[in-house]
């Protein structure tokens, strides 16, 4: 197995996002996130900050949409194998099974990053847009689009512990329903109990507790997040990989 | 055809109570055409996913060019081709795409889409379509395409003609009496349909209930089997009754009548005895056709599934 090889099933993942509905979600979340800034700052009369706009998206994004968007993107990732029952013909390959698995973890993750990216050049365009449609409510200041592309970043870093259980349940199960109910149930509980004292050992309010003021609790937020999700990875690959499917 | 491709010794797996292979010792000789025949739950499919490596047996071995499946997966994985009967294909993307994704995954060049593309004849132009817009026949064509990428040494096809239109049929049915002599590929499906299997196979075995219940060359397995005797007559049901009391034996569900020559007192005399008694008992005898035992028939016996056409003591 050659170098390049080893990447074969990581090609092969890239590959099936060509005209896929996980690779239109990427597009579709920040988009989302991208109108409702442009259509509240044309709305208004007075100019606000660029810090009250990027801060607010990542509240939302945080709390939200990034939950919702990874269940889809999970859910969709699993069923693109569910879907034809591709099961049988990947496992039959000549490769080791665990990195079919790793390789969708690697491409789920790489989606999140992407649609994070997205966000970071979407939102403050969208208000860049708002103020050139519309100059008298044109965000006031200059907009520090390191600081938001960082949180965006630990927020990403932080949920890969949700990311890992929704993808698990996706890939465990050939049905869409117990992955989308568990990314429904998981962002409705962080919604309504979003300051709880204990939520931040709640996977889907990792994200969030990185925007805390306490540095301590933003910090274990996002060890737990990233370091609960690499290992919550590393069970579901060992899992999936030694099951036998019977799809 | 001297070495053994696929071999297994007693081997079996259970679904929670369920037996679904209790005792499978099959020898697919490499070259061969080798036809796993059986009803629909009879065992195939899960014996295929075994020699696959995508089940475990609970117990017995496996042999697939000598190698152990199961502890080197990845070497019998390169020495077989599969085509299950769910395609697994990714229908937004053209035939290409999915082929070209295939044989990176193993480590193949791009010059091996071309070639199973002419073994399988599905031309580049239909390669280019999504496969989302394919008939069945064209699927399961690339599906066979996508199993001969880096020229397995075995192709193993669950049920390659299901759901074909009678071109399919005829199509697959050329394609795989010609596929070992064109690549030296030895290959293992499953089946069905027994007429089709008996145009294409070189050796066939009966799974029954889990169970391997016959095995061998298909010319040998005729030729062991009693000669049958293919009748027409104005009053099959009476004939059927005459026949049987002869020492012929009905094969239940053939059209037209089908009979298997009784074991010691078979031949033209026979023939001509039974010819007799039908006419003398006023029944029009418009064919009586000898012929080698069929593979159906075969296939019959060996499940135990010989039956009277028409119940007996209705004729009576």
């Amino acid at each position: 197995m050659t170098a390049l090889g080893a990447f074969a099933p990581l090609h092969a993942e890239i590959s099936k996002l060509r005209r896929s509905l996980s690779g239109l979600m990427v597009l579709a979340a920040p988009a989302v996130l991208a109108i409702f800034v442009f259509a509240n700052m044309v709305r208004l009369d007075e100019p606000r900050s660029w810090d009250s706009w990027l801060q607010g998206t990542t509240a939302i994004w945080a709390q939200f949409m990034l939950p919702m968007s990874m269940t889809a993107i999970t859910v969709l990732a699993a069923q693109t194998e569910h879907g034809p029952r591709s099961w049988d013909y990947l496992r039959a390959l000549p490769l080791p099974r665990w990195r079919l698995y790793a390789s969708k973890a690697v491409m789920v993750m790489g989606l999140g990053a992407a649609m994070t990216a997205l966000v970071v050049l979407a939102v403050p365009g969208a208000a860049l847009l708002a103020g050139l449609a519309k100059p008298a409510i044109a965000a006031t200041g200059s907009p520090d689009i390191a600081a938001y592309a960082a949180g965006l970043g630990k927020m990403l870093a932080a949920s890969t512990l949700l990311i890992a259980i929704q993808l698990w349940i996706a890939l465990r199960f050939a049905s869409f329903a117990p992955a989308l109910a568990t990314g429904i149930a998981g962002t409705f509980f962080a919604l309504t109990a979003w300051n709880a004292q204990n939520g931040i050992y709640f996977p889907w309010l990792m994200p969030i507790n990185t925007l805390a003021d306490d540095a301590g609790r933003a910090g274990l937020a996002l060890a737990l997040g990233g370091a609960g999700g690499v290992a919550v990875f590393a069970a579901m690959t060992t899992h999936l990989s030694g099951r036998e499917h019977q799809g | 055809m001297d070495s053994i491709a696929v071999e297994t010794r007693h081997l079996a797996r259970r679904f929670g109570q369920h037996h679904a292979v209790r005792d499978v010792s099959l020898s697919v000789p490499e070259g061969a055409v080798y036809a796993l025949l059986g009803r629909n739950g009879s065992g195939k499919t899960t014996t295929l996913k075994m020699l696959l490596g995508l089940l475990r047996a609970d117990s017995g071995s496996i042999r697939i060019f000598s190698c152990n499946p199961r502890r080197e997966r990845a070497r019998t994985a390169r020495l077989t081709g599969a085509l299950l009967e769910a395609h697994g294909f990714y229908t937004q993307l053209t035939g290409a795409e999915n082929l070209d994704m295939a044989r990176r995954l193993l480590g193949l060049g791009a010059g091996e889409i071309g070639r199973v593309l002419r073994l399988t004849g599905l031309d580049e132009r239909a390669a280019r379509l999504r496969v989302g817009g394919y008939s069945l026949g064209m699927r399961q064509r690339l599906g066979i395409a996508r199993a001969l990428l880096g020229a397995p040494r075995l192709l193993i096809l669950d049920e390659p003609s299901n759901g074909l239109d009678p071109d399919g049929i005829a199509d697959m049915r050329r394609f795989l009496r010609t596929l070992p002599e064109r690549t030296g590929t030895t290959v293992l499906v499953s089946s069905h349909q027994l007429s089709e299997v008996e145009q294409t196979a070189t050796h066939a075995g009966v799974i029954h209930d889990g169970r391997l219940v016959v095995e061998g060359p298909l010319a040998t397995l005729k030729s062991a089997s009693a000669p049958e005797l293919r009748i027409t007559t104005s009053d099959d049901a009476r004939a059927c009754l005459i026949a049987e009391r002869m020492g012929y034996q009905i094969i239940a569900g053939a059209e037209p009548v089908l009979l298997r020559e009784p074991a010691r007192r078979g031949g033209t005399e026979a023939r001509a005895a039974l010819n007799r008694h039908l006419v003398e008992a006023g029944i029009d005898v418009f064919l009586l056709q000898p012929g080698s035992a069929s593979l159906e028939s075969i296939y019959r016996q060996a499940t135990g599934q010989d039956a009277p056409v028409i119940p007996l003591e209705r004729v009576a």
